[in-house]
């Protein structure tokens, strides 16, 4: 799905570390990427919380207040109908948490399922997979939400299936590599002495494995969903006006570039800081995750 | 090698015909009857059933789509619901600025990319990697349409040293032209470099490793020779097959910046036609669309093979 190389993420997500305390983990990634974890955090409170924070309603216009540069009441100013900047961001987060969460979900029971199958099964499944998530991989995300689109209608949910769809083959990949790494190994030789079926190793003793590597997709998948959010936003295909997103504000921005260019430098800068602060988490992640199987 | 051939070709074809049918069913399947939209509020239903009727959407949907089919394979792709053109006339005239923006841009990118990550793989211990890989870092992290913006408001309002979006035919003035492309190449080209940077580092850093780069380097061969004789033609097979894997990025970034520059291409003409539900255009524009992308790494494959003999046998 991703601008991401794929080698790099796999290669470092591949090795299968046991699962350790979630607070030695925050310890390791506050002391590594303090920027990340700070940006995370923010994001992740703004989105949380950010119906109450909001200063301001998020559409309702005041066309006296229009394009008013930054105040006292409106501290990032206000859009071409009078509405709250800030309010309106804070809003676009919660959105833009909605489509991690969408392509996240999707791109990872899908992808995992996928991927547990082929590299534990083997064979003809591995084959047919592996074929799949290759045209699937490739395949320009943008013509696939057209086609979502043209069938469903544009919304938030509808442009992150597409998106969620390209996650998948992500997912995949470092499923059927951990399990292909997994299936001869003696825990699970065990398990299968002992009776256990093929579905439930896979499940039971192979999935627990791999919680590392796939964290670590998450991470970078979900930053680039909140990217495709703001392009198919901004396409039009996405979250529809007046409702505030990331791609619906700079849709509406880029109209204004001659009189307040401020405003869409002031929105992509906000889309970028979370981007930038997901990837960089992920960098950490990989960090962690590699360094605990030296 | 007849074998692997006949094999790969079979594959892109079937995979083209996924890509058909779900072009069509999606579109097919999708709410709204397109001969009322056609005649608009203030149709009879009697009309509306007769344009039906003409239309063939009255027929049931394996024979629509068998039609569909047959008249797509002899290189008739229908008529547009919204402007009675022929499609195949509608993507015809689409095609140049798309392709002019997608091959400069990808040029770009290549010229740029290639020597940068070879060199951040060699310099990583210098004072400069460390910096250079974060703006690397920063840059994937930037929305590229947004960078798009961002040089509209440098160049286009600020400067006014460059026109903000349209494009003028390299046929009628070829300075006009390239004023037209200098932007919509560089925010496609800014969105791909980054990620093409990151890959051959990591390439090039794993060859770097390879006992006959030692050799060379206890031989007495310098660092820029290491670079280009040893470490640049062996990332650069990965490298290729890389690019035509990312095609598909080039195909989105080319539909988006297409967008924001106003550019009549293939990505605006399809994105017009879902924004009016013009379903055969649609169906054009993303068979057209994904044909290139099969073509492509097909050729891509099939370049890879001749030059290394061991992937006919995998």
């Amino acid at each position: 799905m991703s601008a991401m190389p794929a080698q790099d993420q796999t290669a470092k997500a591949m090795p299968a570390a046991r699962r350790r305390r979630g607070g030695a983990m925050l310890g390791y990634l506050v002391r590594r990427s303090p920027v990340a974890v700070a940006l995370v955090a923010l994001f992740l409170f703004a989105a949380a919380f950010g119906p109450w924070l909001a200063p301001h309603s998020m559409t309702d216009t005041n066309l006296s207040q229009a394009l008013l540069p930054p105040n006292a009441t409106n501290w990032l100013g206000t859009d071409q109908l009078g509405r709250d900047v800030l309010s309106r961001l804070l809003g676009s987060a919660g959105v833009a948490a909605k489509a991690f969460l969408i392509v996240v979900l999707i791109g990872g029971i899908f992808g995992t399922l996928l991927g547990l199958v082929a590299g534990g099964l083997g064979g003809f499944f591995d084959l047919l997979i592996s074929r799949v998530t290759e045209i699937l991989q490739g395949f320009p995300t943008v013509l696939v939400a057209i086609v979502v689109v043209a069938l469903l209608n544009p919304s938030l949910t509808n442009a992150m299936i597409a998106v969620g769809l390209a996650a998948v083959p992500d997912f995949a990949r470092v499923a059927r590599g951990v399990a292909i790494q997994l299936r001869d190994r003696e825990f699970v030789e065990a398990a299968r002495g002992l009776g256990a079926g093929e579905m439930r190793i896979l499940l039971r003793e192979v999935l627990p494995n791999m919680i590392g590597p796939l964290i670590i997709i998450a991470s970078f998948d979900g930053a680039q969903a909140i990217m495709w959010e703001a392009a198919l936003s901004f396409l039009g295909l996405g979250v529809q006006p007046p409702a505030p997103s990331f791609g619906s504000m700079l849709r509406e921005a880029q109209n204004l570039l001659a009189i307040q260019p401020s405003l869409a430098i002031t929105i992509g800068i906000t889309v970028s800081a979370i981007v930038l602060g997901l990837n960089l988490l992920g960098d950490a992640l990989s960090d962690y995750y590699d360094q605990g199987n030296r | 090698m007849a074998i692997y051939l006949v094999g790969r070709v079979l594959g892109g074809l079937v995979t083209l015909f996924c890509v058909s049918a779900l072009a069509f069913f999606a579109t097919a399947l999708a709410p709204g009857n397109p001969a009322a939209v056609l005649l608009g509020n203030l149709a009879t239903p009697e009309r509306i059933a007769a344009v039906t009727h003409e239309m063939g959407l009255d027929q049931p949907l394996p024979v629509r789509y068998a039609i569909w089919l047959r008249h797509t394979v002899t290189g008739n792709l229908g008529t547009s619901n919204l402007s009675f053109k022929p499609v195949n006339d509608l993507i015809l005239a689409a095609l140049p600025p798309t392709l002019e923006l997608a091959i400069l841009s990808l040029l770009l990118v290549v010229v740029v990319a290639i020597p940068m990550g070879l060199v951040l793989a060699q310099g990583r211990d210098r004072w400069w990697a460390r910096p250079l890989s974060g703006l690397v870092t920063l840059g994937i992290s930037v929305p590229g349409f947004w960078v798009g913006l961002l040089l509209i408001v440098l160049f286009s309002v600020t400067f006014k040293l460059l026109p903000s979006g349209g494009y003028i035919a390299p046929a009628r003035s070829l300075s006009g032209n390239a004023r037209a492309m200098v932007l919509p190449v560089l925010t496609l080209a800014i969105y791909l470099i980054p990620a093409l940077v990151r890959f051959v580092r990591v390439t090039a850093a794993t060859v770097l490793r390879e006992d006959y780069v030692d050799t060379a380097r206890a031989k007495g061969v310098g660092n820029a020779g290491i670079l280009l004789r040893h470490v640049a033609p062996n990332t650069l097979i990965t490298t290729i097959t890389y690019i035509g894997l990312q095609l598909g990025v080039l195909i989105s970034g080319a539909i988006v910046v297409e967008i924001i520059f106003s550019i009549p291409g293939l990505g605006r003409l399809g994105m017009n036609a879902v924004l009016n539900r013009d379903y055969p255009v649609i169906q054009g524009v993303v068979l057209v669309a994904a044909a290139g992308y099969v073509i492509v790494n097909l050729a891509i494959d099939l370049a890879y093979s001749m030059i290394d003999p061991r992937i006919r046998t995998r």
